[in-house]
């Protein structure tokens, strides 16, 4: 798939990941123009079902972006997400779809180059991937 | 001899079981000094859903209920989550038959305290899900997407499953978490209901028993319980108080589980 363009949805906590992607834009930082960011208030009230949803709509991949292990804003959300997400992909992966298509990292506010490379990074990985099997699934 | 068993040996009040009508077999709930004619035990069926059904309504009394594996199971998933008090419920260990155990694919079939019926070894591996576990990511995807196409959403999978807790509001209605709202109901009502059931699921097949497109939900479901066991070390049915489910930290009781998911 050499002219794949993948469509990403990111979901960016409000605290930490969200004012990472500013920075990295405010820092002029380049970056593929796929990602389409949501911002959230806690990557814990990301609920599993929306991953699940935006997937089985033909997203290509779903970023989720929160805040490092223990500075959650609200204690134990990242916690939870981090316990939460492994087992999403386990739903994808037995479903069928690649299990990479989700992808849960933590990036904080001062890391607007790690946003950087988390972005390009996935968008790569999900491009060799190719396009999200529901695509072309007609129900 | 059931009944005896219930009521006089056991102190029970209330018998729950499957009862033969007019050539139909149903739950029914036998109170003391009722005959109990035509009680059937070769029907599998989570009489656990039923009691989850009538607890509200029975303030008093003991509720001797028959009880396979799974339904223990069952019982101690409603249990650890309060719905139940376990000091009013008399169970009565029921071993499954070798050719029920064949339909389930069971690998754990024998209660905890054996009442009715010969204890039978349970079944090592279901084929489809090894064929499945097989598979490339392609071939998997196919497979279910021309089983789940069968589905007509007639939700018989939540509603006979013996341990989905959420009454009025489930998300599978909801046009928030399921974008479509046609028939048959696209993956993310499938891929939502695996994840829901992930921790809880006790692999009893009721899903798979109701549904009238044959879709193997229970094969599914076992593959989860699978990955389940492999992140977290855990499998739903084990009495544990405190919380290694999905939706709680380590460590965390578990009460008001039903309000996050």
């Amino acid at each position: 798939m050499t002219n794949f363009n993948p469509t990403i949805l990111a979901f960016c906590c409000n605290w930490c990941s969200y004012a990472g992607a500013d920075l990295a834009g405010v820092s002029r930082l380049q970056m593929p123009p796929n990602v389409h960011v949501i911002r959230v208030m806690c990557s814990a009230s990301v609920k599993p079902e929306y991953v699940l949803k935006a997937i089985s709509q033909g997203v290509d991949g779903v970023l989720v972006l929160g805040c490092h292990i223990g500075d959650c804003h609200y204690m134990t959300g990242n916690h939870r997400t981090a316990k939460r997400m492994p087992l999403v992909q386990k739903v994808l992966k037995e479903v069928g779809i690649d299990e990479r298509r989700l992808r849960l990292d933590w990036v904080s506010a001062s890391e607007g180059e790690k946003f950087q490379n988390v972005v390009i990074e996935f968008v790569d990985e999900v491009t060799k991937l190719g396009p999200n099997p529901m695509r072309g699934v007609k129900f | 001899m059931l009944v005896k068993l219930a009521f006089e040996e056991r102190g029970a009040d209330h018998l729950l079981i499957m009862r033969e009508e007019h050539g139909n077999v149903a739950p029914a709930m036998i109170s003391k000094g009722e005959s109990a004619d035509g009680v059937r035990l070769d029907i599998p069926y989570q009489l656990v859903t039923i009691l989850e059904n009538i607890y509200p309504w029975l303030s008093k009394g003991k509720i001797a209920i028959i009880t396979r594996r799974c339904d223990e199971k069952a019982l101690a998933e409603l249990v650890k989550r309060k719905y139940v008090d376990e000091k009013r419920i008399v169970k009565i260990g029921l071993a499954c038959s070798e050719e029920q155990i064949k339909k389930c694919r069971c690998n754990d079939p024998v209660p905890s305290n054996v009442a009715v019926g010969e204890p039978h070894e349970g079944m090592k591996d279901d084929e489809l899900a090894l064929a499945l576990s097989k598979m490339s990511h392609e071939d998997r995807f196919n497979f279910w997407v021309d089983q789940y196409k069968k589905c007509n959403k007639c939700f018989g999978c939540t509603l006979n499953c013996p341990v989905c807790f959420c009454d009025d509001d489930c998300v599978l209605e909801d046009r928030t978490f399921v974008a479509e709202p046609n028939v048959p109901p696209g993956l993310s009502f499938h891929m939502i209901r695996s994840f829901h059931m992930i921790d809880k699921c006790i692999e009893c097949g009721e899903c798979e028993r109701a549904c009238p497109a044959e879709i193997p939900l229970l094969t599914m479901r076992k593959l989860l319980a699978k990955d389940m066991k492999e992140v977290l070390g855990f499998s739903p049915g084990d009495e544990m108080t405190v919380s290694p489910l999905n939706t709680s930290l380590e460590g965390e009781q578990l009460e008001d589980e039903c309000d996050e998911c």
